[in-house]
């Protein structure tokens, strides 16, 4: 069963490619360029993947997973997280898609980025999560929707049947998608097809992902810890890791069909030194966190997840922070 | 050879993201009215995004014309 995250890695590789989708451009863009298409996307797509994903739950096919809120991971990774993917140049799916395209800044930052990731959650800084582990705040669920224990989301905070908290959480994002201004962007596969793509395959992955033992949608770092445990330490492929390899590779079909494959070096060796600290920051932070900007924003905050609302705060603090010391001044 | 009579040319080949859009701006900012600024670009979202930024700053695109595979030269005409 592992095998359906090849699959369903492939599709969300090749929709990734052809939108450009890049949370990284997203939290930079409306700071720096006053730019909001990519802003727009996550909007949506948080906005139709908190309806997809409640739905399937209503009808027993997935059972939702929030994440335990601890309030010093999120804060701490998901600020170091933000600043890394700035300095990497793309954030955890920015990075794991442009490999595909042949970015080998992305080859080096992902890399730094699992391995970072890795030594986090189980090697040198294991400490450091054992310590922030018991800061875990778990709730027990007050909707069927939910497995049997779980972080606390709007709904259990309120007490609320989760259709109210999401229809009200969703509402004025589909306002702000559908009733701002959109920068232009010629784009293959415009925003909202893309959003519409995503609130689509989100559902289906977790359905497939749970079937293969692990209850949780579309991720990115426990998949590259995952396939860097696979090589160093002999263990298992998971379904997660084989996601993650699905997104290269459909990354990469996408951009050869579209000729738009390309080894691209920068001409500045330095360019190497500052995505590989983005990559240890990204790495660093995702795994303190327990998400990155795939896991947190883009699959936890449709859940209502509190942990993952604060990280995703802190995500774009970090980024703009960063963006700010380095890009400020073109504003 | 040259299509346009190019003031200033720029190489942002294999940049991570925004390097490019940023480098364009900062050329930008340099040059006088009715220069061109030539910028030479290989990533797809800049030349997707680079045109939309310029166009919004005032100056013109003259053309984004492909200069091999996956490589793209941006003309852009400095307002005024």
């Amino acid at each position: 069963m592992v095998w359906t995250g090849l699959l369903i890695g492939i599709i969300f590789g090749v929709i990734l490619q052809r939108g450009r989708i890049c949370f990284n451009s997203a939290f930079r863009d409306v700071l720096i360029f006053k730019d909001n298409y990519l802003m727009k996307l996550a909007a949506l797509a948080i906005a139709l993947q908190s309806i997809t994903l409640l739905l399937f739950a209503q009808l027993g096919v997935i059972k939702l997973a929030p994440m335990p809120l601890n309030w010093v991971a999120n804060i701490v990774g998901g600020y170091v997280f933000g600043l890394g993917m700035v300095l990497a140049g793309g954030c955890a799916s920015g990075v794991t898609y442009r490999i595909g395209e042949g970015m080998t800044t992305s080859w080096l930052a992902g890399l730094i980025f699992g391995l970072t990731a890795q030594a986090t959650s189980s090697g040198l800084f294991s400490n450091w999560m054992k310590w922030l582990g018991n800061f875990n705040v778990t709730v027990k669920p007050n909707s069927s929707v939910y497995a049997s224990k779980v972080g606390p989301t709007l709904a259990t905070i309120f007490n609320v049947n989760p259709w109210i908290v999401t229809l009200i959480v969703a509402a004025p994002l589909i306002w702000y998608a559908f009733g701002t201004k959109t920068s232009q962007r010629e784009t293959k596969l415009n925003w909202i097809w893309a959003a519409v793509l995503i609130a689509i395959l989100q559902p289906i992955a977790w359905w497939a992902s749970a079937a293969a033992g692990r209850n949780y949608g579309l991720g990115i770092t426990g998949g590259w810890t995952n396939i860097l445990s696979v090589y160093t330490a002999n263990k298992q492929l998971n379904w997660i890791g084989i996601e993650v390899l699905g997104i290269i590779i459909g990354a990469m079909i996408s951009a050869i069909a579209t000729k738009e494959f390309k080894l691209r070096m920068p001409k500045d060796p330095k360019t190497y030194l500052q995505v590989m600290v983005g990559g240890a920051l990204m790495g660093f932070g995702a795994a303190t966190a327990g998400g990155c900007n795939i896991g947190h924003f883009l699959t936890g905050v449709p859940t209502l997840a509190i942990s993952s609302i604060v990280s995703s705060i802190f995500f774009i603090l970090g980024n703009w922070t960063m963006a700010w010391l380095l890009f400020g001044r073109e504003r | 050879m040259a299509k346009y009579q190019v003031n200033k040319s720029i190489d942002v080949r294999g940049e991570v993201c925004p390097i490019p859009d940023v480098e364009t701006k900062r050329a930008l900012k340099d040059m006088k009215p009715g220069e061109i600024l030539e910028v030479w670009i290989d990533y797809p979202l800049s030349k997707e995004r680079i045109p939309e930024t310029v166009k919004k700053l005032g100056h013109e695109v003259l053309e984004i014309e492909e200069v091999g595979k996956s490589e793209w030269k941006i003309y852009i005409k400095v307002k005024g």
